[in-house]
């Protein structure tokens, strides 16, 4: 397998509250062509850092260091459309990602102060399932310069309702992503959208297309942002927590159709989540993060059956399945 | 005996100009120190549940006994006391404090609106209730903002069991939590069930976590109860199609060369 980016060094920084946060500290990865890659974490491992820093969505002000570099024979060759190019579910008219040479090189920002370096705020939270960054004035290198423009990078969020404009027609706002990245004329473009609308099984398509977003059920939201995210034939489907707001049921069909879509058109899936055995139903390879740091890698088998470091023992320990001993029980035993 | 029994209640409401059940003829009851957990899909009516039992909101039929009174005939001053036996916690209690209050204002309202301990007394209080959530009577003067998500809901908690209640309703109440908090919150309930006697209304939408801490299981679809029964036997081999969906939905870790080790 030939890696599609590699991601060297990659140390991202925050300030919050006036105090400095290493959101991601020297992380190293790549990730293979067609591959089905999970990131896992809690809270504040950087989990959503590193899928944000992926899309060139970081916000303008983080602190980036190290490289991501992508392979120029993944991409398809640019086009000059405009505006230049943006990502398919995020607020159109800023097209921050522009096409053109192989391997970026990410701003080295000057040497930094270690005594500065705190972890990952403590009083962050430990709620799962945050994603941070506004539309504004994102990531300012990251791709640019790479031969990669927006249209290559699917990007499905957690919350639906916030990555759809609640008052556009959802068949216009996949429109847009295909007229914009692919160049279709709008009569195209809608009909393409309905073949979208198809692919995610919503049910009634055709009527689909006029609906807003309100007067969709979570999870076919969530079918629509997927939509919207693949319009463009991306080379690389980012889903960041997308099911984990969603209840157990719709989470197997999403996660479900997210294995079918990935497999047709051959995509790389990088699946950020909390939910390590989600994760595992789905991806071959798993990253365990942790307070910003890569803690473990390899293969989902191994990860799960042999854990080599503590901290994803205790994730897997964690997890409560349906065949464990009950806390009850336990907690009856010791009493 | 039975601290709350729940019998034909119903709850209507419209959508999009049609009227839909979304709490349709439920009856169920909770025995003292019993967790009982209902779990279902989006919209199967748990929350509406939580919400009527606790009388957020008023049932279109049915009836509410809790702690053998008719809870529904409750007003005023009757109801004021009587909820004080009646706490909840929600899935983000960010959402539920007001987030520039500190922790010691959040512990101090219960103590003070149901009169259970004078001004001079409840310093002392705040610091009992904070060490009895495992927690640092220290944390008392931080501003609720301040804290993790997994010391707020310890806070939610603490809040909770501040009125001696006989019953809490936890809607999601873990649901938003890192796994590695989870397990000490879950650990946490069921310390405070059997030290307390305190029985849970447990609204759940993963089964994983009802396995681990509910005696009993109600599965709701569309409103209605489709199944019910002792939680492990239920989760074992559901008989309901939402109820087997739920369990086949469910992710399965299997980690086979680390269990045999």
């Amino acid at each position: 397998m030939t890696a599609l980016l590699s991601i060297h060094d990659l140390t991202v920084r925050y300030r919050r509250d006036g105090i400095e946060v290493a959101a991601l500290k020297g992380v190293s990865l790549d990730i293979e062509a067609g591959e089905r890659l999970a990131i896992i974490g809690e809270s504040g491992s950087g989990k959503s850092t590193l899928a944000l820093a992926v899309a060139g969505l970081l916000a303008g002000s983080a602190e980036i260091g190290g490289t991501i570099g992508w392979s120029a024979s993944q991409f398809q060759t640019p086009r000059s459309v405009t505006p230049p190019s943006v990502l398919p579910d995020i607020s159109p008219a800023r097209g921050e990602i522009a096409p053109s040479s192989p391997a970026l090189q990410i701003a080295k920002v000057e040497e930094w102060e270690p005594a500065l370096m705190l972890p990952i705020s403590p009083l962050a939270g430990e709620m799962s399932g945050r994603t941070e960054g506004g539309a504004k004035d994102r990531q300012r290198l990251s791709l640019t310069n790479a031969s990669i423009g927006g249209r290559d990078i699917g990007f499905v969020f957690q919350d639906p309702a916030s990555s759809l404009d609640p008052v556009m027609p959802i068949g216009k706002q996949i429109a847009e992503v295909v007229r914009t990245h692919v160049g279709f004329a709008w009569p195209e473009a809608y009909a393409k959208a309905k073949t979208l609308l198809e692919r995610v099984r919503l049910p009634d398509p055709e009527s689909a297309l006029r609906a807003y977003p309100h007067q969709l059920s979570g999870g076919q939201k969530q079918r629509v942002a997927i939509a919207a995210a693949i319009a463009a034939g991306p080379k690389l489907l980012i889903a960041d927590e997308a099911t984990s707001a969603l209840d157990t049921i719709v989470q197997a069909e999403i996660v479900a159709l997210i294995r079918r879509l990935v497999a047709e058109d051959g995509m790389t899936l990088l699946f950020i989540s909390h939910d390590i055995a989600l994760a595992a139903t789905l991806a071959e390879r798993i990253v365990v993060l942790r307070h910003g740091e890569l803690v473990e890698s390899g293969e989902t088998r191994q990860i799960i059956a042999a854990p080599r470091h503590a901290y994803t023992r205790a994730l897997l320990d964690a997890h409560l399945s349906l065949d464990a001993e009950p806390l009850l029980d336990r907690q009856g035993a010791s009493a | 005996m039975s601290v709350l029994a729940v019998s034909n209640l119903s709850k209507r409401y419209r959508r999009g100009g049609k009227p839909f059940a979304a709490v349709d003829d439920v009856s169920f009851e909770i025995g003292l120190a019993e967790t009982l957990a209902l779990a279902g899909p989006s919209g199967s009516g748990k929350s509406t549940i939580a919400r009527l039992v606790l009388r957020l909101i008023e049932p279109d039929a049915g009836r509410i006994e809790f702690e053998g009174a008719d809870f529904l005939s409750l007003s005023g001053g009757a109801l004021r006391a009587r909820r004080a036996r009646l706490q909840m916690v929600f899935q983000d209690p960010l959402a539920a404090f007001n987030p520039r209050a500190t922790v010691a204002r959040v512990l101090d309202d219960p103590l003070r609106i149901h009169g259970i301990a004078s001004r001079a007394e409840r310093p002392r209080r705040i610091a009992a209730l904070l060490e009895r959530v495992g927690l640092d009577a220290g944390l008392a003067g931080r501003a609720i903002h301040e804290i993790s998500g997994g010391q707020r809901q310890r806070v939610a908690i603490a809040r909770a069991i501040a009125t001696r209640p006989s019953l809490i309703v936890l809607d999601e109440a873990v649901s938003a939590l890192d796994v590695s908090v989870r397990g000490q919150i879950l650990e946490l309930l069921l310390d405070l069930q059997r030290q307390e006697r305190i029985a849970y209304l447990f609204i759940s939408h993963d089964l994983g976590v009802i396995r681990a801490v509910a005696h009993r299981v109600v599965i709701l679809d569309a409103g209605r109860i489709v199944e019910s029964g002792d939680a492990r036997t239920v989760i074992a081999s559901p008989q309901s199609a939402i109820g087997k969906a739920l369990v086949a939905a469910t992710p399965k870790l299997v980690r086979t060369s680390q269990d045999a080790a």
